[in-house]
């Protein structure tokens, strides 16, 4: 079970990447993700009049997941039906949440690598230093952001099955995380309303907790900002089963599981 | 006189194609938007007095860009999957012609994006907007489109030379944006950048358009950046015109045409 769990995973993985050379993913994979940091560091750079940009690279590190668990993971299913999969998948005797977990495990891995490299990349570029923070609990924030992002990603994914229009949704939840999760500017600018939303997405409380590994830590709101974002990922991968759940009804009702 | 038919016919053609897109309608209706909101939080403390310059022009032109990226610069590829490629190659009016017709009529529709992004800013945020000397202003938009024309024509014909359009598409987004300051002045990249981006014509464009925007006291400095801009538009049309030979020669001799 637990074997199958990892092939399963592997391969939808490795479909993911399948179409691309070693070149062509260090490209897209690691030069492009690292070009948008410096981009959004040096923009925060001219715009707040700041040389220290340690939030701006902490939080666009957090941001570099974007690429994995936003548009390869939210056009999972989009692709199962492109390449004529779906109806093997629904029909499969595997629990959903089994299949929503498999396609979301390396993702989550991959972008774990992709922050680091970002910090990495954004500590040598900027000059940020990360000699005075705890490296253990930093891995577990970025961990627990993942996780989130990718139960966020994994959610976006459901949506392919009932809707066509997933690069609009896909760009559009890449601009809203960009605006709404404190990347790059504090969530306190924004109304009310908009304050509210974002605490409904992945990566507000990360960042929170990851920039206040720089300043002083508060040990009690730190415990809290990661409860919450794992319970958040928890929410999302259990709405994408619901999901599932129904358009499967849906499409067994109506017969049409791969046309919407 | 046919020639110009040829043109207006694909131009209208072209615009309606692309809008019926998801992705194009994404570029030119929401991505303006949504990078305008980000750019007016992340200048609004930033305490300089023109920075709806920056917010309006720089969200416009990023979302031009991204419209020619995901649009004029992946035409002839999109072709190739429609199975018409061949078919407008050899049609007896000109294929670059019609590839011209096909650029210009994205180009135009594109234009959008700057009224989108100068809404968004005025709807949403009242931001004060004055433009001290419209003329040069009209002239540099004009020099501007021209200038996008020529860039998305050498595009076009670069990716005709791949099948992974789609993966490059997505990796000249940013790396313009940052490289032609979009969003801020380019000035302030590391002198070792600066020949690169002085050899993209975009950034002439930028610099003439907020000198427009902000006013015109020196007409020798905005004619000097005019004439610098014609110069570098005149070799993309020639890296064009050798290009569009290039490649009709090597589809002719390896019959390549349809699988690049």
């Amino acid at each position: 079970m637990l074997r199958r769990f990892f092939s399963q995973a592997w391969l939808s993985f490795k479909g993911q990447q399948s179409a691309f050379s070693f070149e062509e993913i260090l490209l897209f994979k690691v030069s492009y993700p690292l070009i948008t940091l410096i981009f959004y560091c040096v923009l925060a750079g001219y715009s707040f009049r700041k040389s220290d940009l340690t939030h701006w690279v902490v939080g666009n590190s957090f941001l570099l997941c974007i690429n994995t668990c936003i548009f390869s993971l939210g056009g999972t299913f989009t692709g199962e039906r492109y390449f004529g999969r779906l109806r093997s998948i629904i029909v499969a005797p595997v629990h959903k949440i089994s299949i929503i977990l498999q396609k979301g495990f390396y993702p989550c891995i991959a972008a774990v690598l992709s922050v680091m490299l970002g910090f990495f990349m954004g500590s040598l570029i900027f000059g940020v230093d990360f000699t005075g923070i705890n490296p253990g609990l930093f891995l577990l924030i970025t961990i627990v952001a993942m996780f989130a992002a990718t139960g966020f990603g994994m959610l976006l994914a459901v949506l392919g099955l009932i809707t066509d229009e997933m690069n609009f949704i896909l760009n559009l939840s890449s601009y809203v995380l960009m605006i709404f999760c404190g990347a790059n500017f504090p969530v306190s600018q924004l109304p009310l309303a908009a304050r509210l939303f974002s605490k409904v997405l992945p990566l507000t409380r990360s960042i929170e907790a990851a920039n206040m590994l720089f300043d002083k830590i508060d040990s009690g709101r730190l415990t809290w900002l990661l409860i919450g974002e794992m319970g958040l990922g928890i929410v999302y991968c259990i709405i994408g089963t619901i999901i599932v759940k129904l358009v499967e009804k849906s499409a067994i009702k109506k017969a049409a599981l791969e046309v919407f | 006189m046919k020639q110009l038919i040829v043109i207006w016919d694909t131009l209208r053609l072209q615009m309606k194609n692309s809008f019926v897109r998801p992705m194009y309608r994404f570029c030119l209706i929401a991505a303006p938007i949504v990078q305008t909101i980000l750019l007016y939080e992340m200048y609004k403390n930033s305490g300089q007095d023109n920075f709806t310059t920056y917010v309006m022009l720089g969200g416009g032109l990023m979302g031009l860009w991204s419209c020619i990226c995901f649009s004029s610069a992946g035409d002839i590829n999109r072709e190739r999957s429609m199975g018409t490629l061949s078919l407008i190659f050899v049609t007896p009016a000109n294929f670059s012609t019609i590839i011209f017709g096909k650029v210009l009529g994205n180009t135009v529709l594109s234009l959008g994006t700057l009224i989108i992004s100068f809404l968004t800013a005025k709807i949403v945020y009242h931001a004060p907007i004055m433009v001290v000397s419209p003329g040069f202003l009209l002239l540099s938009i004009f020099a501007a489109v021209i200038c996008f024309i020529t860039i998305s024509i050498c595009l076009a014909y670069l990716l005709t030379l791949s099948r992974k359009t789609q993966l490059y598409m997505n990796c000249i987004e940013i790396p313009v944006i940052l490289l032609c300051g979009f969003v801020f002045p380019v000035e302030i990249l590391p002198v070792w950048v600066l020949p690169i981006s002085y050899a993209l014509s975009p950034t002439w464009a930028v610099k003439l358009i907020r000198l427009s925007v902000s006013g015109v006291d020196n007409r020798m400095e905005y004619f000097t950046i005019l004439g610098i801009l014609g110069c570098i538009t005149m070799i993309y049309i020639v890296l064009s015109i050798f290009l569009c030979r290039t490649i009709e020669k090597q589809v002719r001799m390896k019959a390549t045409l349809e699988v690049s």
